[in-house]
């Protein structure tokens, strides 16, 4: 290892590393044989920094986990985060996805298991507002009558996700984001244990998220899945025997969740895991 | 719909161009209101999603502004290289955004370390300070020249206020700078607020030299064609230590040196920063204006640049001791 790398990752390791673990200890160590004193204050200050941008990025991607634990918690959780999956490249707005599966582990919160999937939906709706642009194409659907059905699919929304919970996740999200619907209601549904299919996409520049429905959501799935409209079609079928494809698509459509028909090799969909 | 696009500060006094960072409490005020200025600066990695609404109000502020992209995370300083997924990111907004500057600062926050995640390259985010050593000059050079001949275009390089002082140097701050400027063809970006935190801070860890003197003989030092912007903010005093915070105004001192520079350097585009605290839009463009006042009344005496740098090439531990220090930007 070069000097210059030495050296990097020595304070790297002493700003990063979990404060008083013997990785930070360590790296503390090597650090101080390689500055001027005084050193504790500036590296202080670094450690400082970090945190704080730490827990404005994680407030910024979930502001409905952020609501529901509170600042401390949320910050103590940034915290950890931040140490324990550093950020892996230099745009912030990339880190922080590890939060769900932060929460499904993180004992103190065991009798909130719900917040995992609220967060994956949150995480979902952050992706979504950054998704590279797309536009309707209403012109395109022609192609659902004018081409094999089995070479056809459709072109969904920029963002476009689906999130399946135990948990009324969607409804949760929406009554603390938009207030629909009331945050009474939204409790009633987490008591009843409502499950839900929360679907995301982005209409124009506004991420959006709204309870799927059975058919709807096992159609969806294999879009996103990649393949073609009949096999989604067959999902849909097999899932919801009435489910009604045209009546469902003149709401995709208008929602601005569906944009177009293509070639099932011209489609050009954003997936998220 | 057919606006006018707003009108540039007055050009007649060939004073410099001044503009502010936009941020996002100021979109709409900024759209809305298109204050007369040069331009607007932004965060590179702000915009580096590839659609949705902040790439879109981006445009729209290009569409009324030239606009000056200054990253943050390059880690130009790294001796792991450079990102190749942050330099396409950057590439791509370059391609749409078609700045008047692109620039990101002579420090590092990328390398090896092992994590919960496990062992691989992270990054900081932050602007941490690279020794003044031949190797890391060497490091420096090398990353900056991929950038530009990525982008096409050279970049602008901002000299860091750094909190750690390493033990090694070879040269000292300005000299590394004219080093790496004349081997790469970079411009220097400089922010006058972090020399003089450096000196503050340089005081406080037992230096003895005068902070404005230690800033000006700085300024001095500095090649002054190669200068192609230069970054004025606020910090913080904390008792133990100086943080560029650019939290608050401009301070009397950093004025003073601005005049200096601009003295030196001549009518350089000159960027108010404020990204802690962000005041109402009113606040920023008071700033902007005393930034004109200052530099119509700045003295030109300008200095040899060989002549001052031959006083800052012999490597001098003790100067190093009483200057350096960070930049938290505080805005990643």
């Amino acid at each position: 290892m070069s000097t210059l790398a030495l050296q990097q990752q020595a304070l790297l390791g002493a700003v990063l590393h979990e404060p008083g673990s013997p990785a930070m200890r360590d790296a503390q160590a090597l650090l101080q044989r390689l500055v001027l004193e005084p050193s504790s204050r500036g590296l202080a200050a670094y450690r400082a920094n970090g945190q704080a941008l730490a827990e404005r990025a994680l407030a910024a991607a979930y502001p409905v986990v952020a609501a529901m634990v509170g600042p401390a918690c949320l910050n103590a959780l940034a915290r950890t985060l931040w140490h324990g999956h550093p950020s892996r490249h230099g745009d912030v707005a990339r880190w922080g996805g590890d939060l769900p599966a932060l929460l499904e582990l993180e004992a103190q919160l065991a009798d909130f298991p719900y917040l995992a999937d609220l967060a994956r939906v949150e995480w979902a709706l952050h992706l979504a507002a950054g998704a590279p642009d797309d536009s309707a194409e209403p012109a395109s659907f022609a192609l659902l009558t004018q081409q094999d059905p089995a070479t056809s699919t459709l072109r969904l929304a920029p963002g476009t996700a689906l999130i399946r919970s135990a948990w009324p996740v969607a409804s949760l999200v929406n009554a603390h984001l938009h207030g629909d619907p009331a945050l009474p209601e939204a409790a009633a549904r987490l008591h009843r244990r409502e499950a839900e299919r929360a679907l995301v996409w982005r209409r124009a520049l506004r991420p959006l998220v709204r309870p799927s429905d059975a058919g709807e959501a096992a159609l969806l799935e294999v879009l996103l899945r990649r393949q073609g409209l009949v096999p989604a079609l067959d999902a849909a079928l097999a899932t919801d025997p009435g489910f009604d494809f045209g009546a469902w698509l003149a709401h995709a459509v208008g929602d601005g969740l569906v944009l177009g028909a293509c070639l099932r090799d011209e489609r050009d969909v954003t997936i998220h895991p | 719909m057919t606006t006018a696009l707003p009108m540039p500060s007055s050009r007649a006094d060939l004073g410099p161009e001044v503009g502010i960072g936009w941020r996002h409490p100021h979109y709409g005020a900024l759209l809305e209101r298109r204050p007369a200025l040069d331009f607007i600066e932004v965060h590179s990695e702000n915009f580096f999603a590839p659609g949705g609404a902040a790439l879109a109000v981006l445009r729209e502020g290009r569409a009324l502004y030239p606009v000056s992209l200054h990253g943050v995370g390059l880690s130009l300083g790294s001796a792991c290289g450079v990102d190749a997924w942050h330099l396409d990111q950057l590439a791509r907004l370059v391609e749409a955004i078609d700045p008047v500057r692109v620039s990101d600062h002579a420090s590092f926050a990328r390398g090896a370390l092992d994590t919960d995640s496990g062992p691989g390259l992270v990054h900081g985010a932050d602007l941490l300070p690279v020794p003044f050593t031949r190797e890391a000059l060497d490091v420096l050079c090398a990353n900056v020249q991929r950038v530009q001949e990525r982008l096409r275009r050279p970049i602008a390089v901002e000299n860091l206020s750094a909190y750690l002082r390493w033990r090694d140097v070879d040269l000292v701050e300005p000299a590394f700078l004219a080093e790496l400027t004349r081997r790469t063809g970079c411009q220097l970006l400089v922010d006058v607020n972090n020399i003089f935190v450096n000196a503050l801070n340089a005081r406080l860890w037992g230096g003895e030299t005068e902070p404005l003197d230690a800033c000006r003989a700085w300024l001095d030092a500095i090649p002054a064609d190669r200068v192609a912007e230069i970054h004025l903010a606020g910090h913080i005093h904390c008792g133990d230590i100086v943080i560029d915070d650019h939290g608050s105004r401009v301070c009397p001192e950093v004025w003073s040196l601005y005049r200096h520079a601009i003295g030196r350097f001549g009518a350089v585009p000159t960027l108010i920063e404020w990204d802690t605290d962000v005041p109402p839009l009113d606040v920023l463009l008071d700033e902007a204006a005393r930034a004109r006042a200052a530099a119509q009344r700045a003295p030109h005496t300008p200095v040899e640049p060989a002549e001052a740098a031959a006083a800052w090439t012999a490597p001098d531990r003790s100067m190093q001791a009483r200057t350096p220090m960070p930049d938290t930007e505080a805005t990643l």
